[in-house]
């Protein structure tokens, strides 16, 4: 049978969704992110696609393939939680983008899974990069202020890199956000909570964290915008509001009590304002750890120590969208981990740092824990450094237990003219 | 007015009146592009010598000294060494054993011009370039910048001592840019860094084309083939130009040719007083760009962006030019779809000129982190690049592009002191520049910010606290 098995595995594509072997990676210094701090040669054990455990120098079981990291530090694999990864390949080129949609009629329940590809070349590059998870979010919608559902993404090599859908439904709100379909964010506040309370309890989104594709009762269709508002009202997945000023973050925590809903701020440059607040409501923060500047003069108070102010009041941060649109879905991995790194240059304590781009992300959107507890699917990353330097390259992948390919076009492309490179 | 012609010919001359028609002494002819019309006022800062000690020193100039000494008088390097003598009542400033480079230099800003809050004013009509014509030679970026962009303070804080403002690239001939140093001021003159050479902008490739396909009435080419035609029909009115003014100097000539603004700037630059920084990301394009320069005799001093630079080495180092390149951006439009991370360690390797450049107030702040970003992909080609020769991607060279390589972007004798202490090795994220020195004085304290440290435009909003 294992023969059979190996002879099998030979001739599949280079990897396949789960090691059929256990591995066994050791001399590790590894961040399980169950303790708030790494394990040092550590023996993590894999199989069937899971953790099975991570202890202190044991050795690897009879039959396991073993892997050495030499000290090297592992972490689970990083979840960016805010990209247009497969939604999007040249922004130049418009026939490369789906992350809009202009069709009457479809708002919140805007439905991105069929447009995600899985041969994206950024796709390669961010797994290349340690990413093993990203949301995925749409930009607008013709039905203010709804962009649509995100999707929760998991990028296994291969034709699926589809966690689920109806991560959460995105709202984008501020100043000149939706200037033809609602002008000031007054109105764009004021057609949210009329959709909300509009929006029957119970509905649900496209897929939800159980893979749940409708109920076939009286509900309303599933994949309308009424089922996905109704899943928010259900309390199922959360509204990710995209907004920065203060008054505006101050609305969405309001909001998120009169309609008892969850809500995630999204971007956030002035939710540092109102940390308290946050943290008394439960309202996660997902932060651009770049931004410092008056980018608009809805977040003129973004600051670099935001992530440590947020997380010191108990505020649940992640990262995403980490040096905007040219670099949140070009660079999603490299550009998240050096957000995380500045982040703790400004006073964001090295593991919070790292929970905001492992454990947090799936706090926020499901899909599994973020963890290398026993149990969790095998999505780890082994680095040649801090991984939380931009001079640090992955060096090993794997995602469900077994590793994935790194190699990606930029890659090639340095392969291919490197013999040009050779000193004269 | 025509005395105030006849005064700025006459400054123009060199001479006290038009005395042309005395063959037997002809004047001095200062040809008009040499003459600067926007002079800086800068001033160093507040300033004490200093002995800088204890200090683990990357040079810029591909030297490493783990325990080092600096000593500056009057804004200049005197001497850099393992230990010196401590001369009496100098002020001693202990490095701790941080890391000392020179001051960062960012060859391509749009600071001043790209300011943030965007508005309205931005889309409809952005400083950024002036799009009335594919020509704007006759333009200068200084008569545009808004010294209050947080950006200058935000690069200052980040170690940049030394910036170059370009103009962008919508424009083939996109006109002047301006060097200066990141410092409080209100007005951009105070800034400019006196003495360094006049640079220029130029642009191939899609985004001069896709400005004139978009403008609704074409007035410019809608091609590349069409750009290349265009700039070569400029040159060569510019070298009937510049040989008529060479024929007034040489006392061949009765009268000077009249003035035309555009046609002086692209004088300059085939007389070799103006450097060209040129907005190119393909190898054809830039190629062909060579190609062009040949032809009319000048030097490409850098090319910008340049994401496919790495496929043509041996033509860059054979013209000479540098190459100005982002960490890792790439993608985002059809020309920069080949976009490698190490792009920079490549060229360095092939003995080619490499500067990063930021092109974003945003990445404009961690400079060095951009050249760790290449190392780190060139590491994982099994190339390994230290220190030593990684600060050059963001001072010694970066200063060759500017054509300040005598001057500024290195640590020794007789050197402009632009320094910076690091809490950290420049090249990791959890770096911060504790001391920004420019030109001996200290423009920045970590410890103890300057006033002025915040814009004018950041006073009396919420931000973070800045004095």
């Amino acid at each position: 049978m294992r023969l059979a098995l190996v002879a099998s595995l030979a001739l599949a594509p280079l990897c396949s969704a789960a090691s059929a072997e256990p591995i066994a990676i050791l001399h590790a210094r590894a961040w399980t992110m169950t303790a708030a701090a790494p394990i040092e040669d550590a023996t993590i054990l894999v199989d069937a696609g899971r953790i099975v455990s991570v202890v202190p120098a044991a050795a690897a079981p009879p039959g396991a393939r073993v892997i050495d990291a030499g000290g090297r530090t592992v972490t689970p694999g990083l979840v960016d939680s805010a990209t247009q990864l497969g939604l999007i390949e040249v922004s130049s080129a418009a026939a490369t983008r789906d992350q809009s949609s202009e069709a009457h009629g479809i708002g919140a329940g805007f439905d991105i899974r069929s447009a995600l590809n899985p041969n994206s070349a950024l796709v390669a590059l961010a797994r290349a990069d340690g990413v093993t998870g990203a949301l995925s979010y749409p930009q607008s919608s013709e039905e203010a202020p709804f962009a649509g559902e995100a999707a929760l993404l998991k990028l296994r090599a291969g034709d699926d890199i589809v966690d689920h859908g109806g991560a959460a439904v995105v709202v984008m709100i501020g100043g000149n956000k939706w200037p033809k379909d609602a002008g000031s964010r007054a109105a764009q506040w004021q057609m949210l909570r009329r959709a909300l309370g509009k929006a029957a309890d119970g509905g649900h989104a496209a897929g939800g964290h159980d893979h749940d594709h409708g109920r076939g009762d009286d509900g309303p269709p599933p994949g309308s915008d009424e089922a996905a508002l109704g899943a928010v009202r259900a309390g199922r997945i959360p509204l990710a509001i995209f907004t920065d000023r203060e008054s505006d973050i101050r609305e969405a925590i309001r909001l998120a009590g009169d309609f008892a809903v969850p809500v995630v701020i999204m971007g956030g440059g002035e939710a540092w304002r109102a940390a308290d607040a946050l943290a008394a409501a439960h309202i996660p923060v997902v932060l651009d750890p770049q931004a410092n500047m008056p980018s608009s003069f809805d977040a003129l108070g973004n600051r670099l120590d935001a992530a440590a102010i947020l997380q010191r009041a108990g505020v649940t941060i992640a990262f995403g969208m980490a040096g905007g649109p040219i670099e949140e879905s070009y660079n999603s991995g490299l550009d998240l981990r050096e957000g995380a790194g500045l982040a703790v240059a400004n006073g964001l304590p090295y593991a919070e740092a790292l929970r905001a781009i492992t454990v947090n992300p799936h706090r926020l959107w499901g899909g599994g824990a973020g963890t290398l507890a026993a149990g969790e699917a095998a999505d780890l990353v082994i680095w040649d450094g801090d991984p939380l330097e931009p001079s640090t390259n992955a060096a090993m992948v794997l995602i469900d237990g077994a590793p994935v390919p790194t190699d990606n076009r930029q890659r090639a492309l340095e392969q291919r003219y490197l013999p040009l490179a050779d000193p004269r | 007015m025509t005395t105030r012609i006849a005064r700025r010919l006459a400054a123009l001359l060199g001479a006290s009146m038009l005395a042309v028609s005395l063959p037997a002494a002809p004047p001095r002819v200062v040809a008009p592009w040499r003459v600067d019309p926007f002079p800086s006022t800068y001033r160093p800062l507040p300033r004490t010598d200093f002995l800088l000690t204890d200090a683990a020193i990357l040079d810029g100039a591909g030297h490493r000294l783990d325990h080092g000494e600096i000593l500056v008088r009057d804004g200049k390097i005197v001497q850099i060494a393992a230990q010196l003598p401590h001369p009496a009542g100098i002020r001693v400033i202990d490095a701790q054993g941080r890391w000392v480079t020179p001051g960062i230099i960012d060859v391509h800003t749009h600071n001043g011009t790209f300011v943030v809050p965007l508005t309205d004013i931005d889309k409809d009509s952005s400083d950024v370039s002036e799009l009335d014509n594919p020509n704007v030679a006759d333009t200068w970026i200084e008569t545009a910048i808004n010294v209050q962009d947080t950006g200058f303070s935000r690069a200052l804080e980040g170690g940049v001592t030394t910036m170059q403002v370009l103009p962008g690239s919508s424009p083939i001939f996109g006109g002047r840019s301006v060097i200066v140093h990141p410092i409080a001021a209100t007005h951009v003159a105070a800034m400019k860094v006196p003495g360094a050479p006049q640079g220029f902008k130029m642009a191939c490739g899609e985004n001069p084309k896709s400005q004139d396909a978009d403008a609704h009435d074409i007035h410019g080419p809608t091609s590349r083939q069409g750009e290349i035609a265009f700039i070569r029909e400029a040159f060569m009115a510019a070298q009937d130009y510049r040989d008529a003014w060479d024929r007034f100097a040489a006392g061949k000539a009765a009268a000077p040719p009249k003035r035309d603004l555009k046609l002086e700037a692209l004088a300059g630059i085939l007389a070799g007083d103006i450097r060209v920084n040129m907005h190119c990301y393909r190898s054809d394009d830039m190629a062909t760009m060579l190609e062009v320069a040949h032809e009319f005799d000048f030097t490409i001093g850098s090319f910008h962006h340049a994401a496919e630079a790495y496929k043509i080495p041996a033509l860059l180092r054979q013209a000479g030019t540098c190459a100005a390149v982002w960490g890792d951006w790439w993608g985002f439009k059809m020309e920069a779809l080949d976009g490698v991370r190490a792009n920079a360690a490549l060229l360095d390797r092939a003995g080619v000129c490499v500067t990063m450049h930021s092109d974003s107030a945003i990445t404009g702040q961690r400079l060095a982190i951009e050249a760790a970003k290449a190392g780190g992909a060139a590491r994982a080609l099994g190339i390994e690049v230290p220190p030593e020769r990684m600060i050059r991607w963001v001072t010694s060279n970066p200063a060759r592009v500017l054509g300040m390589a005598d001057r500024i972007g290195t640590l020794a004798p007789g050197y402009d002191a632009d320094l910076v202490i690091w809490s950290a090795s420049p090249f990791s994220i959890y770096a911060r520049a504790d001391l920004v020195v420019i030109d001996g004085a200290v423009a920045y304290a970590r410890a103890a910010p300057p006033p002025h440290s915040s814009s004018d435009f950041e006073l009396g909003r919420i931000g973070a606290p800045r004095p």
